[in-house]
């Protein structure tokens, strides 16, 4: 179940792979601050994470569009190992200053909801698992539909392909930068808002979060979108199979055995390389 | 280039006699334990952080997972020790094996892959080393960690009650990882991993054997870091998976090279003498508890490096540039 957050998360890396052509290591500590951002909206003014999403990816769109105009806009183009170097310095960044800031307690959001079950079949599912699953596909599948059916996403996937000519059609590639590392982010943050239910919140949540991300788009051929939420579901099912016949500790193991056998064999992903839609 | 250089001033010739000196000399003028303790800490680290230069200053092959080699030291040291009562000094040397082995089966899985991928591919690698650490516990002890029991002084297994000894251990171990770092700077093999770092096309086009070369690089660093495992073992006298293959320490390692300057024999002692003394002045300022503020200052320098002096701090030092083969 876990699957459908996973493809909302990698979705976002894999689109700033695609445009930007950059790894961003601290992708998953924006689903950290998603997540604390939820947590302060549900513990200081009430509200429940289905509402606070609705304010979590546009603030973090801006967010997004400020980091990529002040930071990451001065390393594209550079060598793999300054892009590196510097979204892993964002993410130790933002990972301790929270911790700075909140302690490193495990925060939790209550929702009524929290404990209610749904049936379907013989299979049980926890409700706060189940709107994450489904909130977390359908927010890729509005990605896809962005890049495939407007004009902005054509824009950005133009980019993608050939920014010199993009450049010659009159479209910004500045501009395309900051919207698809807003987008990137802001749906990671989102993916934190529906995960608060059922997950703990600490500073150091987004570390757990960026491997899988990894592992997703790798899986899915980097710069893939369809291939990132492949990927997730494929990920996700191989994390619960381990948990339920290996251990559940070896839960990860699966993932990352998994990761290393596609990078050593297969690099470019199952669905192949640098496909935006 | 550096090495050759007729200008270079003969007092440079004797700086490095005279800083030996006070070096060796310090921990008999300066009783405080406290001082003592803080820079072992930064020869630890400028250790690890010459052994991550190797393969990720020199060849430029970013590893994200060193820690795992020192976990593969640190383990056995303190196993055999605890189990069969064999002394750290012989213990770490089933490590050094060990990680040397491990290097070379990974380093010719991985290094056909590059740039992120590579990265990505390090960084799993340490994490499944964790969990299958995390995971043996009749073996490891799990999360509990592996204590050593501290017995009296005994030079045969390395303990002492007073720091001084470990304070002349750890320095000797640093020198050690400078001169094999100075010897591959100014070796033939040297050259080559440069121009790997430079190129990697070109290297191969020009007769370098890329894998052999990163893959006896990433071995002479893994055995490197796997020995400082051991001496971990022998001064912490405490491991659990998380603090010796946690995915912090192998950002610590990484941030101690570049920092200090990659590529270059005594950047890493640089990069160490800042991190080691920032950690404390902020654990002063900030208290223990706000653990997070020495790493918030870390990730600030480390973007500060990346976006406005790529080759480290040690090139903004007066004649740091020299120490640079090319320039």
């Amino acid at each position: 179940m876990m699957g459908g957050v996973y493809a909302l998360i990698a979705v976002g890396l894999t689109l700033i792979f695609g445009v930007m052509n950059v790894v961003n290591f601290a992708h998953g500590e924006f689903v950290m601050l998603g997540m604390v951002l939820t947590y302060l909206l549900h513990h200081y003014l009430g509200w429940d994470p289905g509402v606070s999403i609705l304010f979590v990816i546009p603030i973090m769109l801006g967010v997004g569009a400020l980091i990529q105009k002040t930071l990451i806009s001065r390393v594209i183009g550079k060598p793999d190992e300054a892009q590196i170097l510097l979204t892993l310095a964002l993410s130790v960044l933002l990972a301790n200053a929270v911790l700075l800031f909140m302690g490193p307690d495990y925060l939790t959001v209550k929702t009524p909801y929290k404990l209610s079950v749904v049936a379907l079949g013989p299979i049980v599912f926890l409700v706060p698992r189940l709107i994450a699953f489904i909130v977390g596909l359908t927010f890729s599948w509005v990605l896809w539909l962005f890049l495939n059916r407007t004009n902005l996403g054509k824009g950005l996937r133009a980019v993608a392909e050939k920014p010199e000519v993009a450049t010659l059609m009159g479209i910004n590639p500045k501009r395309m930068h900051w919207l698809a590392f807003g987008i990137g982010i802001s749906l990671a943050a989102g993916a934190g808002s529906v995960l608060t239910p059922f997950f703990y919140t600490f500073p150091s949540v987004g570390g757990m979060f960026v491997l899988i991300a990894f592992v997703v788009v790798v899986l899915g051929g980097m710069g893939n979108i369809p291939g990132a939420i492949l990927g997730a579901l494929v990920i996700g099912i191989t994390e619960s199979l381990t948990a339920q016949f290996l251990a559940l500790d070896l839960a990860m193991l699966g993932v990352f055995v998994i990761f290393v056998l596609v990078l050593v064999f297969k690099p470019s992903g199952i669905l192949g390389k640098g496909k935006l839609y | 280039m550096g090495r050759n250089d007729p200008n270079r001033a003969s007092w440079k010739r004797y700086a490095p006699l005279i800083l030996a000196a006070i070096v060796i000399l310090v921990p008999l003028a300066v009783p405080s334990r406290y001082i003592l303790r803080t820079l072992v800490n930064i020869f630890f680290f400028a250790a690890l952080g010459c052994a991550w230069n190797i393969i990720g200053g020199y060849a430029g092959q970013l590893s994200l997972g060193h820690a795992a080699f020192l976990a593969m030291g640190a383990y056995p040291t303190a196993l055999l020790l605890l189990n069969l009562n064999i002394p750290p000094w012989l213990g770490f040397i089933p490590g050094v094996v060990l990680a040397s082995i491990v290097a070379y089966l990974l380093g010719h899985l991985v290094f056909r892959l590059r740039g992120p991928y590579l990265a990505l591919s390090t960084l799993a690698f340490a994490e499944i080393l964790r969990i299958l650490l995390l995971h043996f516990r009749n073996q490891t002890s799990g999360s509990l960690g592996v204590t050593i029991p501290f017995k009296g002084t005994s030079v045969w297994k390395l303990q002492f009650a007073s720091e001084q000894p470990y304070y002349y251990i750890c320095l000797g171990l640093l020198g050690f990882c400078l001169y094999v770092t100075h010897r591959i700077h100014n070796s033939k093999m040297g050259y080559y991993l440069q121009a790997i770092k430079e190129n990697q096309d070109a290297a191969e086009n020009l007769g370098i054997n890329l894998s052999g070369n990163k893959v006896k690089a990433l071995m002479m660093s893994a055995a490197l870091t796997a020995m400082m495992g051991g001496f971990y073992v022998a001064y912490f006298y405490y491991i659990d998976p998380d603090s010796v293959a946690g995915m912090d320490l192998s950002i610590k390692i990484l941030l101690v090279a570049i920092i200090g300057g990659v590529g270059t024999v005594w950047g890493p002692v640089v990069g160490a003498c800042i991190l080691v003394s920032l950690t404390e002045i902020s654990n002063y300022l900030f208290g223990g508890g706000r653990a997070g503020a020495s790493l918030v200052i870390y990730a600030i320098i480390l973007m500060i490096v990346v976006l406005f002096s790529p080759r480290g701090l040690i090139a903004l030092l007066p004649g740091g540039l020299r120490s640079y083969r090319s320039e």
